[in-house]
């Protein structure tokens, strides 16, 4: 029946919401609402192209049903699909704020298991849509000129005050060099530092440190 | 309710029973049967989203709205049936709402709007009443003490938007009796 496309898209959504993470795009299930609300558009087009313009709904009341059934199945597929997105983007927003880094890391997955199985990588490259990493490249940068207004406080900074102004840290992946107040460190994998938790506090939002203890 | 509220649009999606009034020659599938056109009076099971705006707008021109006539007639969902509702009147904690429906209230606010049901009002909101407080005790008991097997019934029964209530009772417990070890220190 229409429709029924369009609720297996929100229980993905209500599923997402659940979840820490953002599960792959449903770029089929998309398509496929898509493809509906179309045909059903096409349909409606030619069922009033029937009548040439003298359309009474009160003329031909089955046929008007018809149509207002039509109707209203492209309205749910349209709010279904709204609702969809909505909330992949409200996701998506969330962590662009919390600091993950969305666009870098599927590109890293790609390079690390690249000759090995190219056509695995292709489709498990990237959990959003073209349109998706377009809206977070957009949106961190949105969030980028926002924060430089205040150069003193740094607003996706953790709200947790700080016991220790410095911690250990361990590397889990090269980040290479970085400028602290006490000179360059270099982040190599699998080396421990002992570091000013200011200067380190964005890269273990992103997961290249690991706080220890 | 929001355009975007997914549990908005899930209640939506409940099944309705309804009647068509009239003879739909193309409408067919709305029956499974898409080769032959659907008859008056044929019962079919429609989401609340199709039938609603079905059921309250008017087929034929008349400015009289009382002799106005719908394309279909709706009647209420099993899940707020008579027996269900006396059930619910003898003890509310007894019923698994889940069973019924994921949205129970939200489909009951949607039906009520639709019907004039004064008495199934009343036994809801009492419902409510009775179960929230109930969400509440196990949502404190949760994890703390072997008591969870004789709650399991109730908890498992619980419908969409209990549960939001007892997750948030419960975290609600949680951070409170954190932020009281915290204190001590």
């Amino acid at each position: 029946m229409y429709g029924d496309l369009g609720n297996k898209l929100v229980h993905h959504a209500k599923r997402a919401q659940n979840l820490a993470h953002l599960p792959p795009y449903q770029t089929e299930l998309v398509r496929a609402v898509t493809r509906e609300v179309r045909d059903l558009e096409k349909d409606l087009a030619d069922m009033l192209e029937s009548f040439e313009g003298g359309f009474d709904p009160h003329a031909d009341q089955a046929k008007s049903c018809t149509m207002l059934v039509n109707h209203l199945s492209i309205r749910r597929n349209k709010r279904c699909l709204l609702a969809y997105h909505r909330t992949r983007t409200d996701k998506l927003e969330e962590l662009v704020w919390k600091g993950y880094d969305l666009v870098d890391l599927p590109g890293q997955q790609v390079s690390s298991n690249s000759g090995s199985n190219l056509a695995a990588t292709d489709t498990s490259s990237s959990s959003l849509s073209p349109q998706e990493e377009d809206y977070v490249r957009q949106y961190s940068d949105l969030l980028a000129a926002y924060k430089g207004q205040w150069t003193d406080i740094d607003l996706t900074g953790s709200l947790e005050p700080p016991r220790d102004l410095f911690i250990d840290v361990r590397v889990l992946k090269d980040a290479g060099e970085i400028q602290t107040e006490y000179g360059a460190i270099t982040l190599t994998k699998n080396s421990q530092f002992y570091v000013r938790q200011g200067d380190v506090e964005r890269l273990i939002a992103q997961g290249y440190l690991q706080k220890l203890g | 309710m929001s355009y975007y509220d997914l549990d908005a649009i899930l209640t939506d999606a409940e099944k309705v029973p309804c009647k068509f009034e009239l003879d739909v020659p193309d409408l067919g599938y709305l029956d499974n049967n898409p080769s032959q056109g659907l008859k008056a009076q044929t019962p079919v099971s429609l989401p609340l989203w199709l039938a609603e705006l079905l059921a309250l707008s008017s087929r034929t021109q008349s400015s009289n709205p009382e002799d106005s006539a719908p394309f279909l007639t709706l009647e209420m969902p099993k899940a707020l049936s008579n027996e269900v509702v006396s059930a619910l009147k003898a003890d509310p904690r007894a019923v698994a709402l889940r069973d019924q429906t994921h949205n129970m209230y939200g489909l009951a606010t949607r039906m009520l709007d639709l019907f004039e049901e004064p008495e199934m009002c009343a036994v809801l909101r009492r419902t409510f009443v009775t179960r929230a407080a109930e969400t509440a005790l196990h949502a404190r008991k949760a994890g703390a003490t072997d008591d969870v097997v004789r709650g399991e019934g109730f908890l498992s029964g619980l419908e969409e938007w209990e549960r939001s209530l007892f997750r948030r009772a419960h975290d609600g417990n949680k951070a409170c009796k954190e932020w009281m070890e915290g204190v001590k220190k």
